[in-house]
């Protein structure tokens, strides 16, 4: 860790130098760690240390990005000079407001001293647990364990100065039987909330009920989504739709309902950089505060995330979504996911079931099909279920889907109170927050042989 | 640098470590896109550091430094030696390597003009020119175009006394439309989607790819994909064109075939293969003219190098042949599963990843047709064209990919545009029933740039030769 103080006097030194006539640095900085295990043995176990240090400058409207991983006085210097002289041969962006100033965001711990300390000997030690739990039913486990900690900082030459100490700690599971297999998933920031045994039990239960697993006929089925598929069907809708560069593209199937109802009232989805009981980031890659935005509401279309330079381009405020400068191209996008809870259990939903299947996650979804309908399709993974007169049966061979998530989820039947925090790509600054979901009607339209 | 990475590797030989590599890598990129006459992308990136892998006592580590001092690369390998230390106490059995002989070397891939010479405004000022002319007609909604560039210094040295430096650059261009009509959205681009083509060479690369020609019939057909019926559903004959056959290749051939998903190394994320290792020299993959072979000696191509990242020569190695799956794709580590040595498909996309196995080129053999006469012989049936969607299970089996546009195939004729157009298979019945591939005049290498694999996740450029090819009785069109 560099610290606060020490990141921000180097960035005045060299802004000092800058002859832009706005200039922005982001510092990015990690230093993780992740176990990778296959066939009950670690195969992969990678440490990094890293920055990533990203310049804009502004010459008028004309913006320039470069970016170095070094933090060398030399190096900062010299791509301060790279992104100027990028600057000099842009065209003016007129929907470029300058950078912003310096605003108040919440403050939040989002650093855990235990999980910046653990080490590929504390993560060894909980993955030999996993195969011992996993060899109980003379299964193998595959998976990944990672921590670490990092740093975010976001300095401009119009007073923003925004700094956020991060910690990560994140642990999937996948036990595998002869036919089977069974997933489990925890993340926080805390290493002490990854419960290794815990999730090891859940997976290795998970495959040994999908044994032997009988083929099912592709048809319209009676689906309880668990978490894990949940959020990986909303990582996919909000890439193709919750962005403001779908929503401008008219790509986005908000882009011309908002107003409309689109899924079932019961369905609300939230972003909310600031709620603790997720992946919490305060304040986005320009140092704009976090806004709580809602993109549907009791199954109305209300919105999509901004960051400044799609926000002028629509005439609305930032809400505090933007990317690091170098992906602005790609618009704003939601990176503390919430979709809201019910008041169901689990066990009332599968007890309402006649007939119909749990999922416990999906694989290799897709959401490029047919973007304004929100049409999806990929397969079912690591623990797939028949559902019988309000009880698993047994486990099904994996499933393809291909439907509308705004025709699925306009039947909904039953949302969970618990929620869980499922990882996504943008892992250390943010997650998916997911309930269970129990729908009247999900289109599977393909089969596989395991 | 090469003194730096030696001093460490003799420090940990004095640690008694199994093995050990130490790679320096520098990496600069740039990316240029504009979007609607405005040039919302112009980034320049320079990514320096070590990375450095061990043996001990039978189990891996690997450790990363974004520095240059020995004495941070020294820590590096410390750490690394520790970590390899923590592997061994859960260790079924000891890594071992095929032997492989520690090469001194120094490879360049070809480049006529460096694209980073290349005036920042001239490459501006081709994107807005494109940007401009695709926006000439009042039903588009969106014109993109982007370059990528990269140049990437390479050493790698090992225990074992290799000793690998490799310079190369890499060049890809490409445009999409969007078109709107205040009901239908669609899209198209070239000379493929997800960011156009891509290879190991220049500007010159950029500079041959007929971008401009090809400007008003790609924002013509997206506007009349606007009014297009839906796909139907069916099962028909289907020809399907050489960019999206790469894909093909890539998700139903490419990642199978390579051998840490068969041993189940790569389960966690991106899962297993159907391709198992009782199948080797047995499983017919393919119909009899179906030939696919993995090559990284081919100049120019996105999957070429002079070495992989545990410093194994590039080659070329079969992996379908008459039909018949006759290899896999390996590792210094994995080879000998087979009885064999490495074939030199190791990568890590930067310094601080550890090399896995990834494709290289994967190219399908050509055939005999002509495509004008493979149309001809298809009564009635598909043509598809362009990667829109993709996906397919966990084992390579089941998968369903979308196009930009497919045309209708009726007496031998093209026919009428189909929007949103679908086609879904079980990957060895779909090569069986493959019974025409057209001729290397069809041939071409797509750069795929984006190829997803690991944890932490890496993200590799690699390549396919493909050329338009026909299936019989495939299923199509399940999007409703």
């Amino acid at each position: 860790m560099i610290g606060k103080d020490k990141l921000f006097s180097t960035f005045e030194k060299v802004a000092k130098a800058s002859k832009a006539d706005e200039t922005e640095i982001v510092y990015i900085g990690t230093n993780s760690g992740l176990t990778r295990f296959a066939n009950s043995t670690i195969h992969q176990n990678v440490n990094e240390i890293n920055a990533k240090i990203l310049f804009r400058t502004v010459l008028g409207k004309k913006i320039g990005v470069a970016s170095t991983n070094s933090l060398a006085l030399v190096d900062l210097k010299a791509t301060l000079g790279n992104s100027i002289e990028i600057a000099k041969c842009q065209k003016e962006n007129k929907y470029f407001p300058g950078l912003p100033g310096p605003e108040q965001y919440v403050e939040i711990n989002t650093y855990c001293e235990n999980t910046a300390a653990f080490s590929p000997k504390d993560r060894a030690k909980q993955v030999k647990k996993v195969f011992v739990r996993a060899n109980r039913r003379k299964f193998t486990a595959a998976g990944a364990f990672a921590t670490g900690d990092g740093e975010i900082a976001v300095f401009n030459s119009k007073g923003v100065r925004c700094y956020q100490p991060v910690t990560s700690a994140s642990l999937n599971i996948i036990a595998m039987s002869d036919t089977s297999s069974g997933y489990a998933v925890g993340l926080s920031r805390k290493v002490n909330d990854i419960e290794a045994v815990a999730l090891a039990d859940v997976a290795v239960e998970k495959a040994y009920l999908a044994k032997k697993p009988k083929p099912l006929a592709a048809g319209d089925y009676e689906i309880i989504l668990e978490p894990a598929a949940v959020a990986t069907l909303f990582e996919w809708v909000n890439y193709i739709g919750l962005g403001s560069k779908s929503f401008i593209d008219k790509t986005s199937f908000l882009s011309d309902n908002i107003g409309k109802k689109i899924m079932d009232e019961t369905i609300t989805i939230y972003d909310d950089g600031n709620d603790t009981s997720a992946i919490a980031m305060p304040f986005d890659f320009e140092g704009v505060s976090k806004k709580k935005v809602y993109f549907i509401q009791g199954g109305i279309g209300k919105g999509v995330a901004f960051d400044r330079i799609s926000g002028c381009r629509e005439g609305v405020p930032s809400t505090g979504h933007a990317l690091t400068a170098n992906d602005h191209g790609q618009g704003a996008i939601p990176l503390n996911l919430f979709i809201g809870a019910g008041q169901k259990t689990v066990a009332e939903m599968i007890a309402s079931v006649k007939r119909g299947v749990l999922v416990t996650r999906f694989h290799y979804i897709n959401g490029f099909i047919d973007t304004p309908k929100a049409v999806l399709t990929g397969m079912t993974r690591d623990g797939t279920f028949l559902i019988e007169e309000g009880k698993i049966k047994h486990g099904i061979k994996n499933l393809r889907f291909t439907d509308s998530m705004l025709r699925a989820f306009s039947n909904v039947r039953g949302i969970s109170k618990e929620q869980s925090l499922i990882p996504a790509w943008w892992e250390s600054v943010g997650c998916i927050s997911a309930p269970t979901i129990h729908l009247s009607s999900f289109k599977f339209t393909g089969t596989t042989d395991f | 640098m090469k003194d730096k990475l030696n001093n460490v590797l003799d420090w940990l030989k004095g640690k008694s470590v199994d093995y050990a590599d130490a790679r320096y890598l520098r990496l600069e990129s740039e990316s240029i896109r504009v979007t609607d006459n405005i040039v919302d992308t112009l980034t320049k990136d320079v990514n320096v550091g070590v990375g450095i892998r061990v043996i001990n006592n039978g189990a891996w580590g690997f450790a990363a430094v974004a520095s240059l001092s020995e004495g941070e690369i020294k820590k590096a390998a410390n750490k690394a030696l520790q970590t390899a230390r923590a592997s061994a106490s859960a260790k079924k059995t000891d890594a071992k390597l095929a032997k492989e002989k520690a090469h001194k070397d120094f490879y360049k891939s070809p480049c006529e003009k460096d694209p980073f010479a290349i005036p920042v405004d001239e490459k501006i000022g081709l994107l807005l020119e494109i940007s401009d002319r695709l926006r000439n007609n009042s039903k588009i909604k969106t014109a993109e175009a982007s370059l990528d560039f990269f140049k990437t210094k390479k050493i790698f040295c090992s225990t074992e006394g290799a000793e690998i430096e490799q310079d190369l650059i890499e060049s890809g261009a490409g445009y999409t439309v969007i078109a709107y009509d205040g009901k239908e959205v669609q899209k198209r681009s070239y000379p493929n989607s997800h960011r156009g083509d891509y290879a190991t060479r220049g500007y010159e690369f950029i500079e041959g790819m007929k971008l401009m020609e090809n400007i008003d019939r790609t924002r013509e057909e997206a506007v009349k994909l606007l009014t297009a019926e839906n796909c139907p559903d069916a099962e028909t004959d289907i020809i399907i064109c050489g960019s999206q056959m790469a894909l093909q290749v890539h998700e139903s051939c490419g990642h199978p075939s390579e051998l840490d998903r068969v041993l189940g190394t790569e389960i966690s994320l991106a899962g297993g293969s159907f391709m198992q290792l009782d199948g080797l020299n047995k499983l017919k993959y393919g119909s009899d003219i179906v030939n696919i072979y993995a090559d990284a000696t081919i100049p120019g191509a996105l999957g070429s190098f002079g070495y992989d990242d545990e410093g194994v020569k590039a080659q070329r190695a079969p992996i379908i042949k008459n039909g018949v799956h006759v290899g896999y794709l390996t590792s210094r580590e994995t080879a000998p599963v087979i009885g064999q040595t490495s074939n030199g498909t190791m990568r890590a996309d930067g310094w601080n990843r550890l090399p896995l196995i990834r494709m290289t080129n994967i190219n399908l053999e050509p055939g005999e047709w002509e495509l004008e006469a493979l149309i001809a012989d298809t009564k009635n049936g598909i043509f598809f064209d362009m990667n829109k969607s993709w996906s397919i299970d966990d084992k390579r089996l089941n998968f369903q990919f979308g196009t930009e546009c497919a045309w209708e195939i009726k007496n031998g004729k093209l026919g009428k545009i189909f929007k949103n157009p679908l086609y879904t298979g079980m990957t060895p019945k779909f090569w069986n029933s493959c019974d025409a591939i057209c001729n290397r005049k069809y041939w071409h290498i797509w750069g795929v740039p984006n190829c997803g694999k690991g944890e932490p996740m890496q993200v590799a450029r690699v390549a396919h030769g493909a050329a338009p090819a026909r299936f019989r009785k495939v299923k199509v069109g399940v999007s409703k």
